[in-house]
């Protein structure tokens, strides 16, 4: 058996942010308005924030309940973490590459009740008579 | 066989959709078409008014046509459509559904566009609300079924506008913030010009310019997500629907748009009413992309062969209960950026992978 090559090579490569600004006050901003909006949607009360202990990450305070902590690495995507109110403790609840899959997470933790749809691309056309369409 | 156009009819109880179907169905322009009425009760007044036409008719009997029959509606409209393909029934090139007053029309146009025993048969044609003059606006404040009607609505007609005038009753003015898109038109006595009704609610991809424009209508509707054209004022139902239009420039990822769609049916539910829109795609330069939905459910998109004018910029209209335009705009832009983020990563690897294998 060959020995594999390099991890490096095998390396599950991370998003090359490189050529984008990450993290600045424009990526906080319109991500913190991306959570805060959907809490409103999902009749949650709460505050959006960023996480004071960490420049990528974002602390979601329902008003009852306990407080998430969502964080973004480049190589890991989206980190979703719990943290008890009482003792401080931190459960990760989860990774999401991207923000699909962390709203949908963020919704079953603090709106598990909120209503959930699925998108349906119909088989109907249009109109019947668009034989001119790709 | 070509589909067959399907409208529906909706409006609150006593807005006049049966006098306006009567009407419509004595315009020999429309004499070969097939009616689905729907009442509530053992006797259908409207079925039997309807029914003076002399058209084809169909009573669905089972309750109300959003919540209880669709199996019957879908069976109803699957049933004339056999008996079309059959020769046993009269000949009809169109098919009009009138709902009953207490519906949302939603889920019947669910109906039509995915269930696998009529979809294929069937070509959306238009949605038509009707609304009165005379209590429209209470009926707005005291129902939101209402409310619903008018702003998933193609066109909305104002009836019994002999009785009072919508422009000074301000009715005119909500119906204008509530579906910004949607050509208002005015029957009394259910008297209208058939051809302003039917035809072109739904894109049709044969249509080219000022049609398109027609169709979408995204300047009829707010660009700017701070004013979205309607009030708050408290207690209106319909000061919860937005109607916005987001607007780009750059191009939209194909995958960026098909999460944006995912999210917002995913978490907006019942809130997103309708969504249109033409979309510069980038993987499809030049040849944009046409998309409409109803709530969580659309038609495949259609693909243009060229953009119909010469704005080239992409405008999806949005119309909804209580959505912040602000959030879609966050969420577009925060999926584009994603995307591109990791698409960015993908193509850095296989240039690494390359360089390795050389």
């Amino acid at each position: 058996m060959r020995n594999p090559p390099p991890c490096r090579a095998f390396r599950r490569p991370g998003p090359a942010y490189d050529a984008f600004v990450l993290y600045d006050t424009a990526w906080h901003a319109r991500t913190s308005r991306v959570f805060s909006g959907a809490l409103n949607l999902w009749g949650v009360a709460g505050s959006v924030g960023p996480d004071p202990e960490d420049a990528n990450g974002f602390l979601i305070a329902p008003r009852s309940g306990a407080e998430i902590r969502v964080r973004h690495d480049p190589a890991a995507g989206w980190a979703v973490t719990l943290r008890d109110p009482a003792s401080r403790e931190a459960v990760e609840l989860g990774r999401h590459a991207g923000l699909p899959g962390l709203l949908r997470r963020l919704r079953e933790e603090l709106a598990p009740d909120a209503p959930a749809g699925r998108l349906v691309i119909g088989a109907q056309q249009m109109r019947g008579r668009d034989a001119g369409a790709r | 066989m070509a589909p067959v156009p399907v409208s529906v009819i909706t409006g609150f109880l006593g807005s006049g959709k049966t006098t306006l179907l009567a009407n419509l169905l004595r315009d020999p322009a429309l004499a070969r078409t097939a009616v689905i009425v729907n009442e509530f009760g053992e006797v259908g007044l409207d079925h039997l008014l309807v029914e003076a036409s002399d058209e084809e008719i169909v009573l669905l009997d089972s309750g109300c046509v959003c919540c209880t029959v669709r199996g019957d509606l879908v069976r109803t409209a699957g049933d004339l459509l056999a008996r079309r393909a059959a020769g046993s029934t009269a000949p009809f090139d169109r098919i009009v559904i009138e709902t009953t007053g207490l519906a949302d029309p939603a889920p019947i146009l669910h109906a039509l566009m995915t269930d696998p025993a009529i979809a294929d048969s069937l070509c959306l044609e238009s949605v038509i609300a009707t609304i009165d003059a005379a209590a429209g606006a209470a009926t707005l404040d005291a129902y939101p079924e209402s409310v619903k009607q008018a702003a998933i609505a193609d066109r909305i007609v104002v009836t019994k506008t002999d009785l009072d005038d919508p422009a000074a009753n301000g009715l005119d003015e909500r119906l204008r913030a509530l579906n910004p898109a949607a050509p208002k038109l005015t029957a009394v006595h259910g008297a209208i010009d058939a051809s302003r009704l039917f035809g072109g609610g739904m894109y049709d991809a044969q249509a080219r310019g000022a049609d398109v424009r027609d169709w979408l209508a995204a300047e009829a509707v707010s660009h700017d997500p701070a004013n979205h054209g309607h009030d708050h004022e408290a207690g209106r139902h319909d000061g919860a629907v937005t109607s916005f239009c987001l607007r780009r420039s750059a191009p939209l990822r194909a995958v960026t748009l098909t999460l944006f769609l995912q999210v917002l049916a995913e978490h907006c539910g019942a809130r997103l009413l309708r969504i249109k829109g033409l979309v510069d795609v980038l993987e499809s330069p030049g040849r944009p992309a046409v998309i409409q939905g109803v709530q969580h459910v659309f038609h495949p998109p259609v693909w243009l062969d060229a953009w119909p004018d010469e704005d080239r910029t992409t405008r999806i209209v949005v119309i909804g209960l209580g959505l912040d335009p602000l959030w879609l705009e966050a969420l577009l832009d925060a999926l584009d950026f994603e995307v591109a983020a990791l698409q960015a990563g993908a193509a850095t690897v296989a240039g690494v992978s390359t360089a390795r294998r050389e």
